[in-house]
């Protein structure tokens, strides 16, 4: 009853588009342009931070972190010579120095041996200065320079590798970018206001950084020569990367999705209308979720790369319920106008059901807390629901207005059809007849890979979504090697009271803490390669104060020398000690250097240096552990639990959807099984290939099940349609196949090809997440051809009994 | 025609005149503002609060003892506090000639040692303070180019506005500013406000004399305060304030010694 009045209520909404057709396609194209126009505020945003939500406790103590101490993700460029100490080695060193620092944008802070500090006594003097301020000329002042900084612990791992065979130069961008040349008037009227305070956090954009990074590519291009080899490396690096690879990604499949929708289209209707139409809808549903994005200011980000070919896919799936009926309704008999009002009754109730399980199952991620996650989850959402109300209006409007140009069907098409039909007929007789062993198959699969998927791992690396063999992925790989890594987890202790720092316990025990972190993690997977802090600086000042003797490389053992001696440093010229304390000698910073690795390996180590510190000061300071190891770390752990509050959310609403659809609880849930059995075929497949759980390959499931449904629900709803009319299972599975399984056939091909199209991609974690997708789309379909006949034959037993007698009879 | 070809050459005549007259004020403005009596042999003490971005502040005062040698400047200065620096000593001399290095030397006497302080740039800060070694001390004249940008009021009083560009990259360098804006005030030929263009960074740094007083015949900036400036937000500041300023004490040359320094204040 209320059936009925919903597709009266649909068939009355179609007449009105038809006969206002033109006034509704231009409702749609101006409120299309309307949501377009915010394309123009759409930034990339690939960086580390934008995984977070910007309250983000770990995310604010980061940031908090970086405006008192700088940035601690750094470039490193990796500069292995033939031999590091030789004149020429030295000459190309300084000349790649300075065109570094004079022709790198944003650019906070440079480091290189051209200019390392160089701290030392010489007779009276306290000498700071950059370490090749004075030139070596001869072989001996070589071989005095390389003594000198292979045995500066400061400089190992840092400056240069154990072995003294590569050095590198670090460069540190600035947190915004630079200011632009500022007049002299309007810098003259800030005389007369109030001074500000920078209150937000200050972020260099993707735009400044893609600038830096593409400025550094080239001088190291033109410097790279010979045996002068030259690698990039570091978190901008490897963000920067990802943000090319990721628009290059997406470039291809929203062209390959447009392509592969319009060949299958043109396949299955031969009707140019029937491309265009819902090639147009789909494109002007993405248009208009973007301009959304832009419109409210949601930056694109890693994730948001599947966004396009996924509404593409997902978008066209209504349009062809609806085409499909409408040229049925044609080659019927019935006119242009009664053939579409007839499509849209008929199917709006099924397309709009199915577009609200594909918008839940997606729209799950959307309490996400990985930020990028969520809006991917609701964007989509609103997308699917954008495709389906354009759908619904243009479509009908579209139909009414062009001419129905069709090309006729090859004699091929036909002898196809025939044959698919006899394989259909033949799956629907054989699932019913061996109903039990196909259920009980069934049960056995979902335990075995619901046990297998209770051992997939999770993980979190985004430089292993780059090819192996990209450069900044070697690079990084080899800088890890040879100084021990590229990433820093940071530690801040905050004394509370000024001076605290001065305070000879607490430096001992700082320096006491990296010797000890540094031994214990020698066979750990997380090996710390170098250490900083301020207990370093001081021990560096008092060995320069006392005639350079390695025995006084310590903490002076009279305290009251210590706020004399960094009184002296400060007095030296060097602004090092920015980057290691406050101005007020309270906050501290202790740098950790360590190679880039799954972040999974992470938590453990920060758990260690957590406790490590927490026994070491006790109550002395507050330690804070930050960097960007930390926000890697946040972000897998927001990604566990997100995956599985999604997983949950997108059952439980769906198996809901289902029941109310079907209006039995008991075949509700039961229908839920021909679904859950392909994700947890998938997951065991994952187990099984060694691919983990990422941001990515998490996704699968539900959106998966968002898609997998939207079969089941067209053979549900057909099949109790037919069995109320015949009374047979088996016929009714039949006549399910061979009419509405058709659609779900070439649905489920369109969406997994558009999932496929992702295989082609370059960064790993999207060909991952295509392939398992398409394959879980392509194994519910066939479990909604084999399970759920099954599962109906089951269910309604008894009348498959009817069927056997009558089978008999006939045979008799 | 003819008309407007006298017209044109002669407003070609005009223009590089009138730079050339306003370049020309601008250097006598300066002229004068390098002649002006800024006092000699004197003592004072000297507080200075640093201001980080967060608005946590650091003090350190200084009893400060200046002498005019020649051209050159010699410098004393010991640490009245904080306690766990007093009696640090530090002595300077700074040299007017361009090319010879600052000496500095600086007294620990927990270490019972003095250290010279191998050269630093000018254009590196000054103690840790927003000011650098540049700005504490005069400039020579010749090493910048002048321009008359034209006239303001400082706190009610008329004051000239000068733009100060470096003569040559070297000097650029050596001071770490593009450029300068100097307001120098008509009545006592002293800049009394400056903003200058840091090289490298997109930096500005904002120099204010907030209080001026007239102490034994000279012009004295009591307070001054330097803010540096970035996208319109202060990052640091620094607050400097003179008490019990005297000129024309009795500052014998042995005050400016090794010696004198060890022996604390």
């Amino acid at each position: 009853m209320i059936k009925q009045r919903i597709e009266t209520g649909f068939g009355s909404f179609a007449r009105f588009v038809c006969r206002n057709r033109v006034s509704a396609i231009l409702a749609v194209l101006l409120v299309t342009a309307a949501a377009a126009s915010g394309l123009r505020n759409i930034v990339i945003d690939t960086s580390t931070e934008s995984f977070l939500y910007p309250d983000d406790p770990v995310l604010v103590r980061y940031e908090e972190f970086r405006a008192q101490f700088g940035r601690d993700d750094v470039i490193v460029i990796a500069v292995e010579p033939g031999e590091v100490f030789a004149s020429d080695s030295l000459v190309r060193l300084k000349a790649l120095h300075e065109d570094l620092a004079s022709d790198v944008p944003h650019l906070a802070a440079i480091t290189s041996m051209v200019n390392a500090r160089n701290t030392r006594g010489e007779g009276d003097r306290l000498v700071v200065e950059d370490l090749l301020e004075t030139w070596p000329e001869t072989e001996d002042e070589l071989a005095v320079l390389r003594d000198r900084v292979l045995a500066n612990p400061l400089y190992r791992n840092l400056l240069i590798s154990a072995d003294g065979r590569v050095t590198t130069v670090v460069l540190e961008l600035a947190r915004i970018a630079d200011a632009s040349r500022i007049s002299v008037d309007s810098a003259l009227a800030l005389f007369d206001v109030a001074p500000q305070v920078p209150d937000e956090p200050e972020t260099l954009s993707d735009e400044d950084t893609h600038q830096a990074l593409t400025a550094v590519r080239e001088i190291v291009s033109d410097h790279r020569e010979g045996d002068f080899d030259l690698r990039i490396a570091g978190t901008p690096a490897v963000t920067d990367t990802l943000k090319m690879a990721l628009q290059d990604d997406m470039k291809r499949s929203i062209g390959l999705a447009v392509a592969m929708i319009a060949a299958l289209l043109f396949a299955m209707f031969r009707s140019p209308v029937a491309v265009l139409l819902p090639i147009g809808v789909v494109v002007m549903a993405l248009l208009s979720t973007l301009g959304i994005m832009g419109h409210v200011g949601t930056s694109l980000k890693l994730p948001t790369v599947i966004l396009p070919s996924f509404l593409l896919a997902v978008g066209v799936g209504s349009a062809v319920h609806l085409l499909a009926i409408h040229f049925r309704n044609v080659a019927a008999g019935l006119d242009r106008h009664a053939a579409i009002i007839g499509a849209v009754s008929h199917a709006g109730l099924p397309i709009l059901l199915t577009s609200l399980t594909t918008a839940a199952g997606i729209g799950s991620f959307w309490f996400a807390e990985v930020a990028p996650i969520a809006e991917l989850g609701g964007y989509s959402a609103i997308g699917v629901m954008l495709a389906l109300i354009y759908t619904l209006i243009v479509l009908p409007a579209g139909l009414a207005l062009l001419p129905q140009l069709r090309i006729p069907g090859t004699r091929h098409t036909g002898r196809a059809s025939r044959w698919l039909d006899r394989v259909l007929a033949a799956l629907a007789g054989w699932s019913v007849r061996n109903a039990r062993p196909i259920a009980g198959a069934s049960l056995v699969v979902i335990v075995m890979s619901t046990g297998l998927a209770a051992q997939l791992r999770f993980s979190h690396d985004i430089l292993a979504w780059l090819p192996d063999d990209w450069p900044v992925h070697r690079a990084t790989r080899s800088i890890d090697h040879d100084l021990g890594g590229s990433v820093s987890l940071e530690v801040v202790l905050d004394t509370g009271v000024e001076n605290g720092l001065h305070d000879r316990d607490l430096l001992v025990g700082l320096e006491t803490l990296g010797e000890d972190i540094k031994a214990a993690t020698v066979a750990s997977p997380v090996t710390v390669g170098a250490v900083l802090s301020v207990a370093d600086l001081l021990k560096e000042i008092h060995r320069a104060l006392n005639e350079n003797r390695l025995e006084y490389h310590r903490i002076p053992d009279n305290p009251a020398l210590i706020p004399q001696e960094f009184l002296l440093f400060e007095n030296s010229g060097s602004d090092d000690l920015e980057d290691l304390v406050d101005t007020q000698f309270s906050v501290a910073r202790f740098s950790m250097r360590v190679p880039w690795r799954d972040t999974l390996e992470y938590p453990p180590f920060i758990r260690d240096v957590e406790d490590r510190f927490a026994a070491a000061f006790d109550a002395d300071a507050e330690v804070t552990v930050t960097g960007i190891m930390s926000l890697l770390s946040r972000t897998l752990d927001a990604a566990i639990r997100s995956a599985a509050r999604s997983y949950v959310i997108a059952f439980g609403v769906i198996t809901l959807m289902m029941m109310a659809l079907i209006g039995r609880v008991g075949t509700g849930l039961i229908s839920m099984i021909p679904n859950l059995a392909p994700i947890a075929l998938t997951l065991a497949l994952m187990e099984v290939a060694d691919i983990p759980l990422n941001l990515f390959t998490m996704l699968v499931g539900s959106i998966a099940i968002g898609l997998a449904v939207d079969d089941t629900v067209h053979f549900m709803h057909h099949f109790h349609r037919y069995l109320d009319r015949t009374g047979s299972v088996e016929q009714s599975v039949r006549r399910t196949l061979q009419t509405s399984g058709r659609a779900m056939l070439v649905t489920s091909i369109v969406l997994s090809a558009g999932f496929f199209i992702f295989c082609l991609a370059d960064m790993k974690n999207l060909v991952d997440f295509g392939l398992l997708t398409g394959v879980t789309i392509l194994t519910a379909l066939a479990a909604d051809f084999i399970v759920a006949p099954a599962l109906m034959a089951l269910r309604y037993r008894d009348l498959v009994g009817n069927d056997e007698q009558s089978r008999k009879g006939g045979l008799q | 025609m003819r008309k407007a070809v006298i017209a044109t050459a002669m407003l070609l005549m005009v223009l590089p005149a009138a730079a050339y007259s306003e370049d020309k004020a601008a250097l006598d403005i300066m002229r004068k503002v390098d002649a002006r009596d800024d006092g000699d042999n004197r003592t004072a003490k000297l507080t200075m609060v640093l201001v980080d971005r967060n608005g946590k502040t650091r003090t350190r005062t200084l009893q400060t003892f200046l002498k005019d040698q020649g051209p050159d400047t010699r410098n004393l200065m010991f640490f009245l506090g904080p306690s766990n620096v007093r009696n640090t000593g530090f002595l300077t001399h700074d040299y007017r000639e361009p090319e010879r290095d600052d000496d500095q030397w600086l007294y620990l006497p927990e270490l019972r040692k003095t250290k010279r302080i191998a050269s630093s740039s000018k254009s590196q800060s000054f103690m840790g303070t927003d000011f650098s070694y540049a700005d504490m001390t005069r400039r020579v004249l010749e090493e910048w180019n002048y321009r008359l940008l034209g006239e303001r009021e400082v706190r009610g009083k008329p004051a000239w506005l000068v733009e100060a560009t470096p003569a040559s990259k070297t000097i650029e360098q050596r001071y770490g500013y593009e450029k300068s804006v100097l307001f120098v005030r008509k009545d006592i030929d002293m800049v009394v406000r400056a903003v200058h263009w840091v090289k490298d960074g997109g930096r500005l740094k904002y120099l204010d004399m907030v209080d001026l007083q007239r102490i034994d015949g000279v012009w004295t900036a009591i307070e001054l305060d330097m803010r540096t400036v970035r996208n319109e937000k202060t990052e640091h500041r620094t607050v400097l304030r003179l008490e019990d300023v005297r000129y024309g004490q009795e500052l014998d040359e042995e005050l400016f010694t090794l010696r004198r320094l060890e022996k604390g204040i």
